[in-house]
């Protein structure tokens, strides 16, 4: 078998990478742009103006992560490829957050699926935030070519029995259901999407954008944490940046500092917040860090006749809009249905449990189904997200209160499942809540469902898609970055990852973000060169 | 940091600002916590990461270097594994010790990756259950961890997880999750969740599981 050991060969061929946890001295490096983050908006930037013919310097705090250290195992990937460890969670501890901190940031991670932003979303960013310019036909040929080069389309291949199960559930029941397009090339259909891809199948940045980069002369630098960007009169002068020793997670003490042109921040929906606001970057509208969204999830679980084996075979590969805009898209919360990958760690951290109870729990774990509900926030004015703020280290958190209108969603999303699940065959059904039991009918459930608190830590809760905080609008008053991504204050500064969202996206976003990105860096790239 | 600010409820004030109230309110329950952390310090409770401990009189392998959890953490973890997963460890005493030491190891080990401000917060959570005044009134745990038995243990989690004050829920799911991961999450374990593992075809096929 011939190797697709990309980052193995490209490392080979000489590859201007340092790990930062080698540097022994300080020092002072300079490009044309230092793009801050590898995830789907770093790497697609990177990789455009470094084929531009522009200098990049790529700064990831994460590691470099590949195919020799993706051997399935979760433990070990949930400590090195996500954020605090897998621990990353709401400041008040109600929302779990998943998200990835190594090259490749999210996509390294995430579970393939691959949407267009909904034209519903794009035509609300026009008329709420001035965003004519992102009109579904004025985009669509951004979206076709990044289709072609994370090579997206619909799964062929039969979707696991746990995907099946919502498809059965739906078309039984009426309700519309697709199946979902992954970015993959070759896959073997493991089911190993969240621990790191390993057969190199998966297009994400880290095999796609980031070698593109490479290839052109870029220089990556991993282990190397953006502290802050300092200014000089109106303009970002440099970027102070940190190693990370070996173990990815305590500054070894040396320090880079990192001067250019132009200065890309492209370090998620919570990253790039962060940064700035560490920063002191101006906002004079008291704009950065409001308005974060996070497609809030709730989970229901299932106990099937027959073996469903979650852990094995493409994790995502059916879904249902059924209800995402069935109620307009202002309307009462709307939810995109999808099913997760269920392996054991991740099981037993997600399904709340102790003892006897969680052991019974665990036992039936090949016979487990899950469904989850991701809900549109943003679209209403009982919607209008949460903020991030700086811990006492400097890191950023989230804070996001959820509000009646969210629970009123949640609350529905726990009946669509169950009836979901049910009509699927269960036999029973558990909503994934602190005071939820095992349900063996539809009307059982029900009847629980109607007096489950809708209370915080109640009601389990986690994101995976995290977007705003940097929204993008025509109007400084009310955004923080126009519709290209330019900072409205600071002229050598774009936003080119998730937090540019004006509202979510109401579909799993790494397909916006690289889509975005690709239209921005175009557009960067030529008035660089200019 | 400034919403909570708010002077007390009318039917609060007086004798008692009540309890529950005080511990549902962020501030409140931030402050407690942080008492506890700068009293456990203060009355000389170790704190220090545990480092390698000695095969000689513990449980523990002694090539194992502790950077996050105190003595007094690992006698915490000892007293409620066996109720959060007991009935996963196995029977025989020695391999159920060695289970328990390990689980406890990889909690370490995972709670060093957690990163400074998540590692404040357990160290709080932590410190205030090995305080003995605050695990008396506040855990109602009235026996020393090293004391406390099985059903005792559960009993603790099990208020936690139904109890109507939040800040007590995240600290059961805290305990709960860490100790599930770590413990459901490992080979040895892999089969109490009928997880058969990678596949093995593509184990064989792979080279990252040949090349050394």
């Amino acid at each position: 078998m011939q190797s697709n050991d990309v980052i193995g060969q490209g490392l080979a061929s000489g590859w201007n990478v340092t790990d930062g946890a080698t540097l022994t001295a300080n020092q002072t490096v300079e490009a044309d742009v230092v793009v801050i983050g590898t995830g789907a908006g770093g790497g697609t930037t990177a990789e455009i103006l470094a084929r531009a013919g522009l200098s990049v310097i790529l700064v990831e705090e994460g590691r470099l992560y590949y195919q020799k250290d993706f051997k399935m195992d979760e433990l070990t990937s949930y400590a090195n490829l996500y954020q605090e460890g897998m621990s990353r969670v709401t400041r008040d501890g109600a929302i779990a957050i998943l998200q990835g901190r190594c090259v490749g940031g999210s996509t390294t991670v995430n579970w393939t699926s691959s949407f267009r932003t909904p034209d519903e979303t794009l035509n609300y960013w026009a008329e709420q935030f001035g965003l004519e310019a992102l009109t579904p036909t004025a985009m669509a040929p951004w979206f076709e070519g990044r289709e072609e080069r994370h090579n997206m389309s619909p799964w062929d291949m039969d979707p696991n029995v746990n995907n099946d199960i919502l498809r059965q559930g739906c078309s039984s029941l009426g309700y519309t259901w697709d199946i979902i397009p992954r970015n993959v090339k070759g896959c073997w259909n493991l089911g190993y999407c969240g621990v790191g891809c390993p057969t190199n199948a998966k297009q994400g940045a880290l095999l796609t954008t980031v070698p593109g980069a490479l290839n052109h002369e870029a220089r990556l630098f991993h282990g190397l944490r953006a502290d802050r960007l300092v200014m000089d009169q109106d303009r970002i002068d440099r970027l102070e940046a940190s190693a990370m020793g070996a173990d990815g997670v305590t500054p070894s003490g040396i320090t880079v500092t990192l001067k250019a042109r132009h200065f890309v921040a492209a370090a998620s929906a919570i990253g790039t917040p962060g940064l700035l606001l560490r920063s002191d970057i101006p906002d004079p509208y008291g704009r950065l860090g409001k308005r974060s969204f996070i497609h809030p999830v709730n989970a229901s679980v299932a106990d099937m006749p027959n073996k469903v084996d979650p852990f094995y075979g493409a994790p995502q590969s059916v879904y249902s809009d059924h209800f995402n805009f069935l109620k307009g898209v202002s309307g009462p919360a709307g939810y995109k249905l999808e099913v997760p990958p269920l392996h054991p760690a991740m099981s037993s951290g997600v399904i709340p449990g102790h003892g006897q109870a969680q052991a019974d729990n665990m036992a039936r774990l090949p016979w487990m189904n899950s469904v989850i509900a991701l809900l549109r926030d943003g679209f209403h004015p009982d919607s209008p997200g949460g903020s991030i703020s700086l811990r006492d280290d400097g890191s950023p958190v989230l804070d996001y209160p959820v509000t009646d209108y969210l629970w009123d969603g949640l609350r529905r999303a726990y009946h669509t499942m169950a009836e979901v699940q049910f009509a699927a065959g269960a036999k029973r059904v558990r909503p994934v809540h602190m005071d939820a039991g095992w349900y063996t009918s539809l009307a059982e459930a029900r009847a629980a469902i109607d007096r489950l608190p809708m209370e915080l830590h109640r009601v389990r809760l986690f994101t995976a898609h995290q977007m705003g905080g940097c929204g993008m609008g025509a109007r400084p008053e009310e955004s923080v970055v126009n519709g290209f991504g330019e900072h409205h204050q600071v002229r050598n500064l774009s936003v080119h990852d998730a937090s540019i969202f004006p509202t979510s996206i109401g579909a799993n976003p790494q397909l916006s973000v690289y889509t975005l990105a690709a239209r921005n860096s175009t557009r960067l790239a030529t008035k660089l060169a200019g | 940091m400034n919403q909570q600010n708010h002077a007390p409820d009318t039917e609060e004030t007086g004798i008692g600002l009540d309890r529950r109230r005080f511990l549902k309110t962020g501030l409140g329950g931030a402050l407690f916590l942080g008492t506890v952390s700068v009293t456990a310090g203060l009355s000389g409770c170790a704190s220090a990461p545990a480092g390698r401990i000695t095969a000689v009189g513990t449980r523990m392998d002694a090539s194992y270097n502790f950077r996050f959890l105190t003595n007094d953490d690992i006698q915490l973890f000892e007293a409620l594994l066996p109720a959060i997963v007991g009935p996963g460890l196995p029977e025989q005493p020695e391999a159920r010790r060695q289970a328990i030491a390990g689980t406890i190891e990889r909690i370490d080990s995972g709670i060093h990756q957690f990163g400074p401000a998540n590692q404040a917060e357990l160290r709080q959570l932590f410190d205030l259950l090995n305080f003995g005044l605050t695990r008396v009134t506040v855990a109602r745990v009235w026996s020393s961890w090293p004391n406390v038995t099985t059903s005792e243990a559960d009993a603790f989690l099990e208020r936690w997880r139904t109890s109507s004050i939040g800040l007590f829920n995240k600290g059961y799911i805290a305990l709960t999750k860490i100790s599930n991961v770590a413990f459901y999450g490992y080979q040895d374990f892999w089969h109490l969740s009928g997880y058969p593992g990678p596949p093995q075809y593509a184990v064989d096929a792979l080279p990252q599981f040949h090349n050394a």
